[in-house]
């Protein structure tokens, strides 16, 4: 008796196991749906929130508003016909090579005047930042190579100094014996200036003064900057 | 002794109540079982529901739907799909005065401060009278409606109702059109397609217009700027695949803003491109020739006419600006537009032919669109004789729309076939319209020299575009008031064609009683004010449609220029 309740105990248990499995599965399916169509929902807002957007940088950026603005500041204009180009071979042919700038020049003008003072080069290369204030331009340069050819009827005097080029002091007595002629004198002040100061860093307030100082106070001026380069 | 003992016989009574109680009880039993019956039943049924709707019905967490996205109305796009017209949805407020609970006078005022568009006292009487709903303000700003729910009261209703928007303001007004207040179409496409467009099977579709929008834009704004540099009353445009018959662009000046059509004039509201009709002079001359060359009048662009001075006929004097007094070819006639030389050539052709030459080509009725605002056109109708025949023939007599317009030329040069003009884009889902031959393809043909001569050497050398190889005929017609023509008021027209030596678009532009200006040297005629739109517009659009500048293609011109008599 007991072994046949038991065994209906047993029925009625896996009856409601199954009924259970089964409601389980259809609980997941529809959990599932759920899920799903969230998702499906969630797509649909963005959606819309899109379609708002672009009403919104439509209505923005409406064309009229860009015509005014093109008009007012862009002012952008439509190609004309000379703008348009049949294909790459003629597109190359508009593009030539950019022109390099011509800084030879300077180059040569430098080389000319350091002849002098080859062994001072070291302090030429050694102290950019007062060599800066000398070369006011590229034209000033070319001033400075033009002078080279009245420089010649005084070429003596540097030739005289070149024996004792080592030394800065002997090139400054060369233009003070010089002084009695002026032109001589003016013409050597230039020479000096580029190669003088290299010698010895000045502060750069005295040099830009310098650089500033008209012609006929030169000699002047650069007596008292040799002096100077005396004390340093 | 008599009396009977009680043990051995049960009394009769009893033995009735045995009975009794056998049949109660047997009563209740049944009672019982059926009310147990009743009990499991219904929870049977209460068990069965729960496990069908356990197994096949709704889970608690469902969406009451999905979201809808079709609008409530459908969509306007143009032909690249940038939106015209869209329906979003919109905040309105409103204001339910049974409802209000808080200081009437302290409301007001509030609301006076928000929406400045009526005082206080105006809302205080609002608050105070029975009404029970008033519309305070459509399609308000996301600021107000915060700034109103921030007032916390009960009273103010804020909604939400789709709303009509069209995101470009008044680019192509004319043809997209616009809606009242109940989103029911009142003019263009929204009038035109109003059932399509609510169809709630078709709303989820925009419709796809042939409208180009930066096309529109270019020609809207060069127009614009034309008519107030000649202070012009009004201007159309139309520019057209002279192929597919679809319009790319089409613009009536002014326009309104269709977002408030309502506050818009109804000068403003008048499509001049569709509904206004207008006589518009020489630009006709080229049918007529067209005609005569189809019809066997005119054999080559050497035949000559005899240009006097003034033609008299029937009692009329038909006069040219620049007179010929001499004898001339059909291609001087049409280089300077000579209505005299005209006048002879449809007299040849005779008003039977050029009536159906006209009636093929769609003149002598409403044009041929989508649109429903369309203009009858005025023609001299039963009283077709021979001044008017001529008159006819250099765009006098007759009076047609910008489009009408627009629709000859480009019938002219596709090769002679008319084609409606149409507005939707021409596409898989829409075929172009059914057309039917009016000009012979070799007719077609030659016409290309004649108009190009026309811009290159005649009147209209300022509607030239470099290397956009322009065609077209310049048109001046005097407006006709009180019944006569007014000298100082007239309709400028230009309808040009491009790229000449293989015709693609025509475009067609008017401009409504120019005033003449220091530039212009006094004169008001097409070729001074109306052809440099057509310049202008040509060399900012072609490059868009894929026409590409070419300084060194022409049109044959060899057609016509032998016949071309060198003056100095």
């Amino acid at each position: 008796m007991s072994a046949r309740g038991f065994g209906s105990v047993l029925w009625a248990g896996s009856v409601a196991g199954a009924a259970l499995g089964f409601y389980l599965v259809s609980l997941n399916v529809a959990s599932e749906r759920a899920e799903l169509e969230e998702v499906e929902t969630r797509i649909a807002l963005a959606q819309r929130d899109i379609r708002l957007l672009q009403t919104e940088i439509g209505t923005r950026g409406r064309l009229a508003q860009l015509e005014r603005w093109n008009v007012k500041f862009i002012r952008l204009a439509a190609p004309t016909a000379d703008q348009f180009v049949d294909g790459g071979f003629q597109l190359a042919t508009l593009v030539a090579p950019p022109k390099k700038p011509a800084i030879d020049a300077p180059v040569v003008l430098a080389s000319a005047q350091v002849e002098q003072a080859i062994p001072q080069q070291p302090g030429l290369t050694g102290d950019p930042a007062d060599v800066r204030p000398i070369p006011r331009g590229a034209s000033d340069m070319v001033h400075v190579a033009s002078y080279s050819l009245p420089e010649r009827p005084a070429a003596a005097k540097p030739l005289a100094s070149r024996p004792v080029a080592g030394k800065p002091v002997p090139t400054n007595s060369g233009p003070a014996n010089s002084s009695a002629d002026k032109k001589a004198a003016t013409a050597t002040k230039s020479a000096k200036t580029a190669m003088a100061d290299p010698l010895a860093p000045l502060p750069s307030a005295k040099a830009k003064a310098k650089g500033g100082a008209p012609a006929a106070s030169a000699g002047a001026t650069t007596q008292k900057r040799m002096r100077k380069d005396g004390d340093d | 002794m008599n009396a009977p003992t009680p043990a051995l016989v049960a009394r009769p009574e009893r033995l009735r109540l045995v009975g009794q109680r056998r049949q109660v009880l047997a009563l209740m039993h049944q009672r019982l079982m059926f009310g147990m019956l009743l009990f499991g039943g219904i929870i049977a049924i209460i068990a069965l529901r729960l496990i069908w709707l356990a197994a096949f019905g709704d889970h608690a967490g469902r969406k009451g739907g999905l979201v809808d996205l079709t609008p409530e109305r459908g969509d306007i796009v143009d032909r690249d799909g940038h939106a015209l017209a869209r329906t979003i949805d919109a905040w309105i407020v409103g204001l339910q005065p049974g409802k209000v609970i808080g200081n009437k006078l302290d409301l007001a005022r509030k609301l006076a401060q928000l929406m400045p568009e009526k005082d206080e006292v105006a809302y205080l009487q609002m608050l105070r009278s029975g009404r029970s709903f008033y519309y305070l303000r459509r399609r308000a700003s996301p600021s107000l409606v915060a700034a109103i729910n921030a007032l916390g009261e009960p009273g103010m209703a804020l909604q939400r109702e789709p709303d009509r928007l069209y995101p470009q303001l008044g680019l192509a007004a004319h043809v997209v059109g616009f809606t009242d207040v109940d989103g029911k179409g009142n003019a263009g496409i929204e009038r035109a397609f109003d059932e399509r467009l609510r169809d709630p099977q078709q709303r989820g579709r925009p419709i796809v217009l042939s409208i180009n929008s930066r096309i529109q834009q270019a020609l809207e704004h060069e127009l614009g700027a034309a008519m107030t540099t000649y202070s012009a009353i009004g201007a159309a445009g139309v520019i057209m695949d002279i192929h597919s018959g679809e319009l790319l662009a089409m613009t009536s000046l002014p326009q309104l803003n269709p977002n408030a059509a309502g506050q818009g004039s109804p000068e403003a509201r008048f499509n001049r491109a569709t509904l206004g009709v207008y006589e518009l002079g020489s630009t006709f001359k080229p049918f007529t020739v067209a005609m005569a060359m189809d019809a066997g009048v005119i054999k080559s662009f050497g035949q000559m006419y005899n240009c006097p001075q003034a033609l008299h006929v029937a009692g009329r004097t038909i006069n040219d600006t620049h007179p010929f007094g001499r004898a001339c070819s059909v291609a001087e006639i049409m280089k300077e537009s000579s209505n005299i030389g005209t006048a002879q050539i449809a007299d040849q052709l005779g008003p039977t032919r050029q009536k159906q030459f006209l009636r093929k080509m769609g003149f002598l009725d409403k044009v041929n669109v989508e649109l429903k605002e369309r203009g009858r056109t005025l023609t001299p109708g039963s009283q077709w004789n021979q001044i008017e025949t001529m008159t006819v023939g250099y765009g006098h007599g007759i009076a047609v729309t910008p489009l009408h317009l627009a629709t000859g030329y480009a019938t002219l040069f596709n090769g002679g076939i008319y084609r409606p003009a149409t507005l939707l884009k021409v596409d898989k889902n829409h075929a172009a319209g059914q057309g039917h031959r009016v000009f012979s393809e070799d007719t077609s043909y030659k016409m290309r020299a004649l108009l190009r001569l026309v811009v290159t050497e005649g009147t209209g050398r300022k509607a030239d575009a470099p290397g956009y190889r322009v065609g077209g005929k310049t048109g001046t017609a005097e407006k006709l008031v009180g019944g006569h023509y007014a000298s100082n008021k007239v309709v400028t027209t230009f309808a040009g064609v491009f790229p000449m030596d293989e015709p693609r678009y025509v475009m067609v532009v008017m401009l409504d009683e120019p005033q003449p200006t220091a530039e212009t040297f006094g004169f008001r005629t097409a070729g001074w004010n109306v052809a440099p739109v057509v310049s202008k517009t040509v060399s900012r659009i072609a490059p868009m449609l894929g026409v590409r500048p070419d300084k060194r293609r022409e049109p044959n011109l060899a057609e016509v220029l032998p016949f071309v008599h060198k003056e100095h």
